[in-house]
C-alpha cells in the first residue's frame, strides 16, 4: 500500500507543483484507473498489461480533457487557487457519483494475475506484489527522467519555479499544465490499474484517499519528487505496520500528530522549499 | 463644489437607508419564515443553512489574512462533543452548556492556535489538515466520546420561561428556528463588530500583504491567533447548537470534507462578501440539491457540475454579480463562445498574469 501512496503523491505532486491547482479530484482518477482495469481484465478479458495501459491512458485523456474544459478558464482568471479548489471539489462530487451510478455500492475484486510466492532472506511476498513494486519503481523513474532531463520536463520545471518568466522565455504555460495535468492523471489512473488485483475496489476508494495524499505531497515538500516518495513510504509504511502492533486508531492519531510536529519544524515539508504565503 | 459634495452625501444617506430598509425587510422575511414555510423540512433545511453559512463566514475571515483552514469542522466538532458531555456527563443546562462549550472551543483553539498560526501559506494548510483529521479520530477513537457509532439521545434544550407567557418548548421546529435565526445574527454582529473595529483594520492589512503589515507594527502572530480563537469559538457556539438540535452526533460529520463543503458555500457566495456571502452561498447550496432531488441518484452529479459551471463564470462568486457591472446578454454569449472556441483550437491564454 506503501508504494501506491509514493505513487499517487507523486503524481500529485506535479499536479500542483507545476500547475498550482490544488486537485482535490485526484482520487477519482486512482478509482477509475482501477474501474477500466476490472472492466477490461473481468469483463472482456483482455490480458493485463493491455488493460492497464487502457487505465493509464484513459485517465489522462480524461485529465487533459478537463483541464482544457474546466481549469484553463480558471487558470486565466483572479482567485485562481481558491477558485480551483472549489471547482475540484465540485468535479470530485461528480466523479464520484457517476461511479456510483454507473458500477454500483458493492466492491469488486479482480482476481489475482500473478500466482506463486517470492522468498528473499525467509520473508514471503506474493509474486504479485513484487511485480507491483517494479512496475511503480519504473514509473517513478520515468517520471524522474522525463522531470529532469526532457525539454518538456524543462519547462514544467520553469512554469512552476515563475510562471512570468518562464512564459517570457518562451513557454506556452498552459500547454505545460495541460502537460502536468495529463501526466499526473495517467499516474493516479496506473496506481488505480496496478493496485486493482491485489485490494478491493469500490467507488467510494477516491475520496478520502485524497485527502491523505494531499498531506503526503505537503509533507515531502511541495515540488519536491523524492520528498513525495520519502513521505509516502512513511506515511504507508507507518499505517500498515502500526496497524498491527497499536491499533488502528491510535496509530492515525499519532501519526497525524507526528506530521503536524514535522511541518511544524520544516515548514516546506521534508525534502522542500518553505513558502510562506499563499496566492488567495 | 459645495453642491457636489451634497450630491454625495445625500447619496450616501440614501444609500444607507436603503441598506437598513433592506435588512428590516429580510429580517421580517426571516422572522415570518416558519409562517410562510409550514412544512417543517423545509425549516430543517434554513437551519443547516444557517449552520453552514456560520461556519463559511469563519472561513471567510481566516482566508482574508491568507490562512486557508480546513479544521473549521473540526471545531464545530469540538464545540458539539464539549456541549453534549457536559449536558450528558455532568447534567448541565443546555443554556449553560451552550456558553461553555463556545468558550471551551476557544481555549482550545487558543492553546491549539499557538503552533497552528505561527506560520501561514501552505503549512498552515496541512497542519490544520492534520489537526483535523486527530480531531475526527479522536472522537472515534476513545469511548469517552462514544465510538464511532457516536452520542444518541442528546437532551433538547430545557424549555424557556418568561412572565406572562406559556413556556417555549423546545419540541417543533419553530423554535430551534429561532434560536439559529438568533445566534446566527449574534455571530455574524460580533463578527462585523470585529471587521469595523481596529482588530478588523489589522486583520485587513495582513490579508492585503502579510510583510507589509508586520513592518509598520502589526503583530501577525497576535491578530492571527484573535481571529482563529473567534472563529473556532464561533464554530464550536453552532456546534452545541447543532448537537442539541440534531440529537445526535457520530465523528464522521466532523471530518475534513466538511470543512472544504464550508470553504465551497463561502466562495461560490463570494469571499468579498464577509457576512451575506456566506449565507447566499450556502443556501444555493442547500437548495439546489433539494430542488435537484427529483433527479434521484443523479442529484451529485448535477450539484458538482452546478458548483464547477458557477466558479467558472463567477469567480467572484454570486455576490460579485452585484458589483460588476450587468454585462448584455450578447456579450456574455460571445465570451462563452470564445471560450468554447478556446477549448477547440489550441491558440491558448498562455499570456496569463
Amino acid at each position: 500500500m506503501g508504494l501506491v501512496y509514493v505513487l499517487l503523491a507523486s503524481g500529485m505532486n506535479l499536479i500542483i507543483a507545476i500547475s498550482g491547482i490544488l486537485f482535490l479530484a485526484y482520487g477519482q482518477f486512482y478509482m477509475l484507473g482501477a474501474y477500466i482495469l476490472w472492466g477490461l481484465m473481468v469483463l472482456l478479458k483482455v490480458p493485463y498489461f493491455i488493460a492497464l495501459c487502457v487505465a493509464t491512458i484513459v485517465p489522462a485523456i480524461l485529465g487533459g480533457v478537463i483541464y482544457r474544459l474546466i481549469f484553463q478558464r480558471i487558470q486565466s482568471m483572479g482567485r485562481q487557487f481558491l477558485n480551483g479548489i472549489v471547482a475540484a471539489i465540485g468535479l470530485m462530487l461528480l466523479l464520484g457519483q457517476a461511479a456510483l451510478l454507473a458500477f454500483g455500492t458493492s466492491s469488486r475484486g479482480v482476481g489475482s494475475v500473478f500466482i506463486g510466492m517470492l522468498e528473499v532472506g525467509g520473508v514471503r511476498i506474493t509474486f504479485e506484489k513484487v511485480v507491483l513494486i517494479m512496475l511503480a519503481v519504473v514509473v517513478i523513474l520515468g517520471l524522474h527522467f522525463i522531470l529532469q532531463k526532457t525539454q518538456v520536463g524543462r519547462a514544467m520545471r520553469a512554469v512552476s519555479f515563475n510562471p512570468d518568466v518562464a512564459a517570457l522565455q518562451g513557454v506556452n504555460s498552459n500547454r505545460t499544465y495541460l502537460g502536468a495535468m495529463v501526466v499526473g492523471c495517467g499516474v493516479a489512473g496506473f496506481a488505480g490499474g496496478a493496485m486493482a488485483p491485489v485490494f478491493a475496489i469500490s467507488p467510494s476508494m477516491g475520496g478520502t484517499i485524497t485527502l491523505l495524499i494531499l498531506l503526503v505531497v505537503m509533507l515531502g515538500g511541495i515540488g519536491s519528487m523524492p520528498g513525495a516518495i520519502l513521505a509516502g513510504l512513511v506515511l504507508g509504511l507507518t499505517l500498515s505496520f502500526g496497524q498491527y502492533f497499536i491499533g488502528t486508531g491510535l496509530v492515525q492519531i499519532l501519526l497525524f500528530a507526528v506530521i503536524g510536529c514535522i511541518v511544524f519544524f520544516r515548514p516546506g515539508g521534508l525534502l522542500g522549499q518553505p513558502t510562506e504565503e499563499l496566492p488567495v | 463644489m459645495g453642491n457636489l459634495r451634497k450630491n454625495y452625501l445625500s447619496n450616501r444617506v440614501n444609500r444607507r437607508s436603503g441598506k437598513v430598509v433592506g435588512l428590516g425587510i429580510l429580517a421580517l422575511i426571516l422572522i415570518l419564515m416558519p409562517v410562510l414555510v409550514p412544512n417543517t423540512y423545509y425549516i430543517h433545511l434554513l437551519i443547516m443553512v444557517g449552520i453552514n453559512s456560520v461556519l463559511a463566514m469563519t472561513f471567510i475571515l481566516l482566508l482574508r489574512m491568507g490562512l486557508i483552514t480546513v479544521a473549521t469542522a473540526a471545531f464545530w466538532g469540538i464545540g458539539a462533543y464539549t456541549s453534549t458531555l457536559l449536558v450528558v456527563r455532568l447534567d448541565l443546562s443546555f443554556w449553560l452548556a451552550l456558553p461553555a462549550s463556545t468558550i471551551i472551543t476557544g481555549i482550545i483553539a487558543f492553546i491549539t492556535g499557538f503552533p497552528l498560526v505561527r506560520k501561514g501559506g501552505i503549512s498552515f494548510v496541512i497542519e490544520t489538515l492534520a489537526f483535523a483529521f486527530i480531531i475526527a479520530l479522536v472522537f472515534g477513537t476513545f469511548d469517552v466520546f462514544g465510538g464511532y457509532t457516536g452520542i444518541y439521545n442528546i437532551p433538547t434544550p430545557e424549555p424557556i420561561r418568561l412572565p406572562f407567557l406559556a413556556p417555549i418548548e423546545f419540541i417543533s421546529k419553530t423554535p430551534y428556528y429561532y434560536l439559529m435565526l438568533f445566534l446566527v445574527s449574534l455571530v455574524a454582529v460580533v463578527l462585523s463588530a470585529f471587521y469595523a473595529a481596529w482588530t478588523g483594520r489589522a486583520w485587513r492589512a495582513i490579508g492585503l500583504s502579510p510583510r507589509l503589515a508586520e513592518s509598520l507594527g502589526v503583530n501577525l502572530f497576535r491578530y492571527r491567533l484573535l481571529a482563529f480563537v473567534v472563529t473556532a469559538a464561533a464554530a464550536g457556539l453552532m456546534g452545541s447548537f447543532f448537537a442539541h438540535y440534531y440529537g445526535s452526533i457520530v465523528p464522521g460529520t466532523f471530518g475534513p470534507f466538511k470543512s472544504l463543503y464550508a470553504q465551497v458555500y463561502a466562495i461560490l457566495g463570494g469571499v468579498g462578501f464577509a457576512i451575506l456571502g456566506p449565507i447566499i452561498g450556502s443556501l444555493i447550496m442547500t437548495i439546489v440539491p433539494e430542488v435537484l432531488r427529483i433527479a434521484k441518484e443523479f442529484e451529485p452529479v448535477f450539484t458538482g457540475l452546478l458548483v464547477i459551471l458557477l466558479v467558472m463564470f463567477l469567480p467572484d462568486g454570486l455576490l460579485g454579480l452585484s458589483r460588476r457591472r450587468p454585462q448584455p446578454p450578447a456579450k456574455s454569449m460571445a465570451r462563452m463562445a470564445s471560450w468554447i472556441r478556446g477549448f477547440l483550437t489550441d491558440h491558448s491564454r498562455s499570456d496569463q498574469q
